[in-house]
């Protein structure tokens, strides 16, 4: 309950008043830092059709430091590791202040749309993805199946 | 958009202090490096599905090891220990996980002051559940009313399914969450409010609840359940919130917090509304918290339910003279209670607190270690117990700190004074599950040092009406979101108003104060070399 900034109520009202399509983030009832998050998983990737739950926090100097995201739904991809890490420049040291959470959101969503099996955090997965993309596609697409599409 | 940039990693464990025009900003990634865990999970995976599982010895086994060395573990990055990580990856596998579930369940034991923090740790580290395995758990367990009421017996389990179901409740907040709130499920822990029953087992069924109740279906549906028994529960045992039985105390505390928060009765006042605070002069600062801290309406009384480590300062500020204040410890667990100045930060995610750096000292009477800079020194003394009184004296004049248990004094500490001199508040940190009460000078001292003549805040300090009230968090964070926000506002904090240009690269839109603590312009990264003023 410390004095919430007015950056924070800002991009919280506008999150409310003009939501981005395919992502939805909610504050917290009890925590104005903390954001529930669900991404869809964008058409035509091995995710489509599933609905991918993330947590997203604001720390204590947001925006002069990145926001902190994770996935929560398992998800099979070179880029989020199984306890549901990111690895994006703008979360680590690409980040601006003027970047928010809709652009962050926004990156995630296209970070599915183009896994980058180059610079991996699963590294399992990111071998498979490079060796035998058909088969990492089935794998997304089964993970997707299993955890993403049940609620 | 972003890239990835695993590259990077080494540096994401590192404590990394800047310093950019004068202003210090410290950021600490939470972020540990995947390469070992990883090594684990790829191990554990190449050798296949038909990988057997260990026996439930060895499971128990690496449960209680976890649990012994847990409290040895001192350092924030420090590697967690081997026993730890190989419950990680045997919980890796569905099957896997319900055995480590039902170890935990089964051998953590009711006495041990970190228990159901080691419940909640272990859970947090292990990959997320799908909705089937807690499911599958449900119904291992057998929850329903007349397990409830079978359960009494047992009470150490009783506890250990109401952790494992707080912590659940709250990691799969959504959808799934209110999947595993059968009706089986809630009669279990509404039937387990019962007065008679164990207090522990109350308390944490109570804690359960409060964690269910993050996602607003739940709350709906329990406040209902809640409302169709006799009494409301809840009611009843917000009653034991002064008790001197230090368990029923923690149930009073829950309970009340959650009638103000969460499952508002209709016709009870909220609890700020009728407490007495006319003799307090000095409280908690309601404004100056890391956000999960529960605050009594009284401001004199703290808890923590989250898994972060959630600090708080006090309202009044010492520069001069000689100072103590009381703490009477309600939980045995990790606690850091002492001074901080203004300067150290709460960094309740990362799990550092007050005492972990260079403008905070802490004592911390479970680990029995005295903190400054999050270097520990080694006290020799018991672990504290409920019920003792840990005594903080701050002495300007000859500038050194003194810890008391139960009036007697620990060694003097000074090396603080090597960063600040006066600005001085009480503070404390909070492990899951801790609370204690503080005395600022409002009620008598139990154990006042003889040998020093000092002062108490509460005879100096003086708070408006309006700064005496513990508001609770619906209510504050609706006066919060009534905020509007001016038009010519800086960009980046909405705050002040937009005043500069920076130069060379020309943008504009921000505020001095938000420049001052960047080096590059936050629209195009162009290297900052100076900002003029710009009024249009």
């Amino acid at each position: 309950m410390t004095a919430l900034p007015r950056r924070i109520i800002k991009e919280t009202q506008r999150l409310m008043q003009e939501p981005v399509p395919g992502i939805s983030a909610v504050p917290d009832e009890s925590n104005a830092r903390y954001f529930h998050v669900i991404v869809t998983g964008p058409e035509d990737s091995p995710f489509e059709g599933g609905l991918f739950k993330l947590e997203l926090f604001l720390p204590e100097d947001y925006p002069m430091s990145a926001p902190k995201v994770r996935f929560i739904t398992k998800i099979y991809h070179p880029n989020i590791d199984r306890l549901g890490r990111i690895c994006l420049d703008i979360l680590k040291d690409k980040w601006s202040p003027a970047l928010q959470i809709r652009t962050v959101l926004l990156s995630i969503q296209a970070l599915l749309s183009a896994p980058n099996p180059d610079d991996p955090l699963a590294n399992d997965v990111a071998e498979l993805w490079k060796v035998n993309e058909a088969e990492a596609i089935r794998n997304a697409k089964e993970w997707t199946r299993r955890y993403a599409m049940d609620n | 958009m972003g890239t990835c940039l695993c590259k990077e990693q080494q540096s994401e464990t590192d404590i990394t202090t800047g310093t950019h025009n004068g202003t210090t900003v410290h950021s600490i990634s939470a972020h540990v490096p995947a390469n070992e865990c990883l090594d684990c999970y790829v191990a554990a995976s190449s050798s296949g599905p038909c990988q057997k599982l260990p026996s439930y010895s060895t499971v128990d086994r690496l449960i209680l090891d976890t649990l012994s060395i847990i409290g040895t573990l001192i350092e924030n990055e420090q590697e967690p220990p081997p026993a730890m990580l190989q419950l990680h990856v045997i919980a890796d596998k569905e099957d896997g996980w319900i055995q480590v579930v039902s170890s935990m369940v089964k051998v953590i034991p009711m006495n041990d002051p970190l228990g159901p923090a080691v419940i909640t740790l272990l859970l947090d580290d292990c990959p997320l559940p799908t909705k089937e395995s807690v499911l599958r758990l449900s119904s291992i367990f057998n929850l329903s009313a007349q397990s409830s009421v079978k359960g009494k017996s047992k009470p150490t389990q009783q506890r250990n399914i109401c952790v494992v179901l707080g912590c659940i409740a709250e990691k799969l907040a959504g959808p799934n969450s209110i999947a595993i709130l059968t009706q089986g499920t809630l009669n279990y822990l509404i039937t387990n409010l019962n007065t008679d029953n164990n207090p522990s087992v109350i308390l944490f069924s109570v804690i359960a609840l409060e964690k269910f109740a993050q996602t607003s279906e739940n709350k709906v549906t329990i406040k209902k359940r809640l409302e169709a028994e006799p009494t409301n529960p809840l009611m009843c045992l917000e009653k034991w919130v002064d008790s001197e039985h230090y368990v029923k105390r923690q149930v009073g505390f829950c309970a009340q917090w959650c009638l103000d928060n969460l499952f508002l009765v209709e016709g009870r006042k909220f609890s700020y509304e009728c407490v007495d605070t006319s003799g307090i002069n000095v409280m908690l600062n309601t404004k100056d918290v890391s956000e999960y801290l529960k605050i009594s309406p009284n401001g004199l009384e703290a808890r923590c339910d989250a898994y972060s480590f959630e600090s708080v300062r006090c309202t009044f500020q010492v520069n001069s003279g000689v100072w103590y204040y009381e703490t009477v410890v309600i939980t045995p667990g990790v606690m850091q209670i002492g001074w901080a100045t203004k300067e150290s930060t709460f960094l309740n995610h990362e799990g550092y607190g007050i005492g972990d750096d260079e403008f905070s000292l802490a004592y911390d009477g479970c680990r029995r270690l005295i903190w400054h800079n999050a270097h520990n020194e080694a006290q020799s003394r018991q672990c504290w117990h409920p019920g003792d009184v840990l005594g903080c004296l701050l002495d300007l004049n000859k500038l050194e700190v003194i810890f008391y248990i139960n009036g007697s004094p620990l060694c003097p500490c000074t090396r603080i004074f090597k960063t600040a001199r006066s600005g001085f508040f009480a503070a404390a940190s909070f492990m899951s599950f801790q609370q204690c009460r503080f005395n600022f000078g409002s009620e008598p001292f139990r154990f006042p040092p003889r040998d020093k003549k000092f002062q108490n805040f509460n005879d100096h300090a003086v708070l408006s009406p309006e700064d005496k009230v513990v508001l609770p968090r619906h209510i504050h964070l609706e006066q919060l979101r009534k905020l509007s926000v001016r038009e010519d506002s800086c960009t980046l904090c909405f705050d002040k108003r937009a005043s500069v240009r920076l130069v060379p690269c020309g943008h504009k839109g921000f505020c001095s104060s938000c420049v001052m603590q960047l080096a590059e312009c936050p629209m195009c990264r162009a290297t900052i070399q100076e900002c003029a003023p710009d009024n249009t």
